[in-house]
């Protein structure tokens, strides 16, 4: 189902784009920076944006930071952006429990980092794992039992560069054994620009891994799931086609845009290709796509 | 809760997606034509549907053991939960492979465990007591030896080894070189900036199985070989979701594994333990039997039982290990093996009422 390339941002469709569209809604990785370095020509593609009025968001998959934690990354990259316009998949976990009503008696394992960990104390819940159970091995000796705290209610899982079969172990019991323990994934992302020489492995694995052992699947909280476009909706009070999603990824940013109803920009500067956009066995299509953010502004005054 | 989870087609890939070498998945195609042809079961990345097999009677409670051992020249046996749990011998086994054995049985264990090698599972057993040799026995860490050399795998080429000392010790007695393996888990990476993980570009294959030592920089080294070595095979032990590795609990299986290679590479791995019917076509050519000749004795459903429909022969499920009569006889459970017992001990006590 190749579109032959129709999808090919140009100077007209761009600035049509952008006259359509009051709110945009930015991935982070490949898209804004790779790892810690910033991608060339963002901080003056936003520069432009917000000189036309323009206002955005930035919603990302990757968990391994808090929302506070992102703000400060920003900074560091000489962007001011504040935290509550940023909306990462570790924020739509402690918010999922919350709306959920998720009792605060019971506790929350997570098979991730501190971001996950953050954002749920910040809502008032308790973890367990993450980091430290990074350094947990186990004994398989006939007599070795594995116990695991039976006050689990919910496992949470995200990217988790310490992960470890202890972990796996504990998140397999909590969800077999503990009555409705709630099985959460803050995303499925196969890889990501976790630095910017190469991609890594995503909280897809993790999740997976999780899957298969329990046999059971998770419910997924950031894109391509819509949970968050809730809370975009509720802040700018506008109508979803009002909104563009620009991401890197299409089975997560893309998807994510056609599933919320809003419009989808894909940008060439992450995990996705442009042979793998135009494949045949693609299914996925952006409304456009351009190189980079740099090349999406620069066709504005072509 | 089971449904007739439809593993991997053994060596059906998924369609090449746009990161795929098409050309390497044609000529395996080829080479594996013979396996193909039996499982022509679809599978879906993200969901496992529920694939409606011809629909099978419920199966039997064995009541006359006579007869399905005059029936069949061959026995295999799964080990966990059949033979032993754990490290003890479940009632009454040397007893009946002893009678078996005495009726010119043939008897082959087949395991899925790929910890151990099928040397290191002949200790085991004759610790146990049970005289058993040592090519009576395939675990699936011997089935990934044996299928690459099935498909002529280059000697010059590595093998990255996600998994433990079982598969580092077949692939060694079968010549292949490999990487990875137990102290791979020792290794931790950061993830800073200017950080560039380097992996061996003449890995040709990934074998993945149970790992207790399994981290992310494995995950990343297994990644980068499938997905940047040209023609890299994804090759899974296994798929079990649990395993008894103490008899006290299950654990979590080699499934998690290959579930979390196959999230990162989002390819389908060839899987050369059960229920692939890799290790029973292997053993039926190098025996010479014919599969309906052949009765599986497991305690698991979607890998023994699946094996044993799949490779064609009669399939006896026993209570002794993972499966209970109420799974069996759950309207979600839709894998009835011919048969059903509590042990294969009632081999014995079954033939002694029929007497």
């Amino acid at each position: 189902m190749a579109n032959g390339g129709r999808e090919a941002l140009t100077p007209q469709a761009a600035r049509s784009l952008v006259d359509s569209v009051d709110v945009f809604i930015f991935d982070c990785d490949g898209v804004i920076w790779k790892g810690d370095k910033l991608i060339e020509g963002v901080s003056e593609a936003l520069h432009t944006l917000r000189s036309l009025g323009k206002k955005f968001v930035f919603l990302t998959n990757n968990s391994r930071k808090s929302r506070k934690q992102y703000a400060k990354k920003f900074s560091k990259l000489g962007m001011e952006i504040n935290e509550d316009e940023i909306f990462t998949s570790s924020f739509a976990a402690a918010m999922y429990l919350k709306l959920n009503n998720f009792p605060t008696d019971k506790k929350v394992y997570v098979v991730g980092e501190e971001g996950i960990k953050e954002e749920l104390k910040l809502v008032g819940y308790e973890s367990i794992g993450g980091p430290e159970d990074g350094k947990k091995s186990i004994q398989l000796e006939s007599s070795f039992f594995f116990d695991h705290d039976k006050s689990v209610g919910a496992v949470v899982v995200g990217l988790d560069q310490h992960f470890n079969y202890y972990k796996l172990q504990y998140a397999n019991l909590c969800i077999r054994e503990n009555p409705g323990c709630l099985f959460i994934a803050t995303n499925r992302d196969s890889t990501g620009n976790l630095t910017s020489l190469q991609e890594w492995p995503g909280a897809g694995c993790m999740v997976s891994a999780v899957s298969c052992s329990v046999q059971k699947e998770p419910v997924v909280v950031g894109k391509p799931s819509t949970f968050l476009m809730d809370f975009l909706l509720e802040r700018f009070r506008i109508d979803v086609s009002r909104m563009c999603m620009v991401g890197d990824r299409l089975d997560t940013d893309i998807l994510f845009g056609h599933n919320a109803g809003c419009k989808t920009l894909l940008v060439l500067s992450g995990v996705t290709t442009l042979p793998a956009l135009l494949d045949p066995s693609n299914s996925i299509h952006p409304d456009s796509y351009a190189n980079d953010m740099s090349h999406f502004v620069q066709l504005l005054s072509q | 809760m089971l449904t007739s989870r439809v593993i991997s087609p053994s060596f059906l890939p998924l369609p090449p997606t746009a990161s795929t070498s098409s050309s390497s998945f044609s000529s395996l195609r080829t080479i594996l034509s013979p396996f193909l042809a039996k499982t022509q079961l679809s599978y879906t990345r993200t969901s496992r549907m529920a694939l409606s097999l011809t629909a099978r009677a419920a199966a039997n409670k064995l009541e006359n053991a006579d007869e399905l051992i005059d029936s069949v020249e061959t026995f295999i046996f799964d080990c966990d939960g059949v033979i032993w749990k754990g490290d003890k011998l479940i009632e009454g086994v040397p007893e009946t492979l002893d009678m078996l054995r005495s009726k010119g049985k043939r008897l082959v264990f087949v395991t899925n465990n790929s910890t151990k090698s099928r040397k290191q599972y002949g200790k085991k057993f004759e610790t146990l007591g049970l005289s058993v040799n040592e090519e009576e026995i395939f675990a699936s860490s011997f089935a990934a030896a044996a299928y690459l050399q099935s498909i002529d795998f280059p000697k010059d080429k590595k093998v990255y080894v996600i998994g433990e000392d079982g598969i580092l010790k077949e692939l060694e007695l079968a010549g292949f070189q490999y990487l990875g393996g137990p102290t791979d888990g020792d290794k931790k990476i950061e993830l800073k900036p200017g950080f560039l993980m380097e992996h061996d570009h003449n890995v040709g294959a990934v074998v993945v199985g149970f790992d207790r030592y399994f981290n992310y920089y494995k995950i990343q080294y297994g990644t980068l070989c499938i997905r940047e070595n040209p023609g890299c095979l994804f090759i899974a032990t296994n798929r079990d979701a649990v395993t008894h590795l103490t008899d006290a609990q299950e654990w979590a299986g080699g499934g998690s594994m290959v579930g979390a290679i196959r999230g990162s590479t989002q390819k389908e791995p060839l899987v050369v333990g059960k229920p692939s019917t890799f290790m029973m076509d292997y053993l039926s050519n190098k025996f010479g039997i014919s599969k309906s000749q052949i009765c599986m004795v497991g305690d698991r459903l979607d890998t023994d039982i699946l094996f044993g429909q799949n490779g064609g022969c009669k399939t006896l499920l026993v209570l002794s290990g993972v499966t209970s009569l109420e799974t069996l006889q759950s309207p979600d459970n839709s894998i009835q093996p011919d048969f059903y017992t509590s042990k294969i001990a009632d081999f014995l006590s079954l033939k002694a009422a029929t007497v």
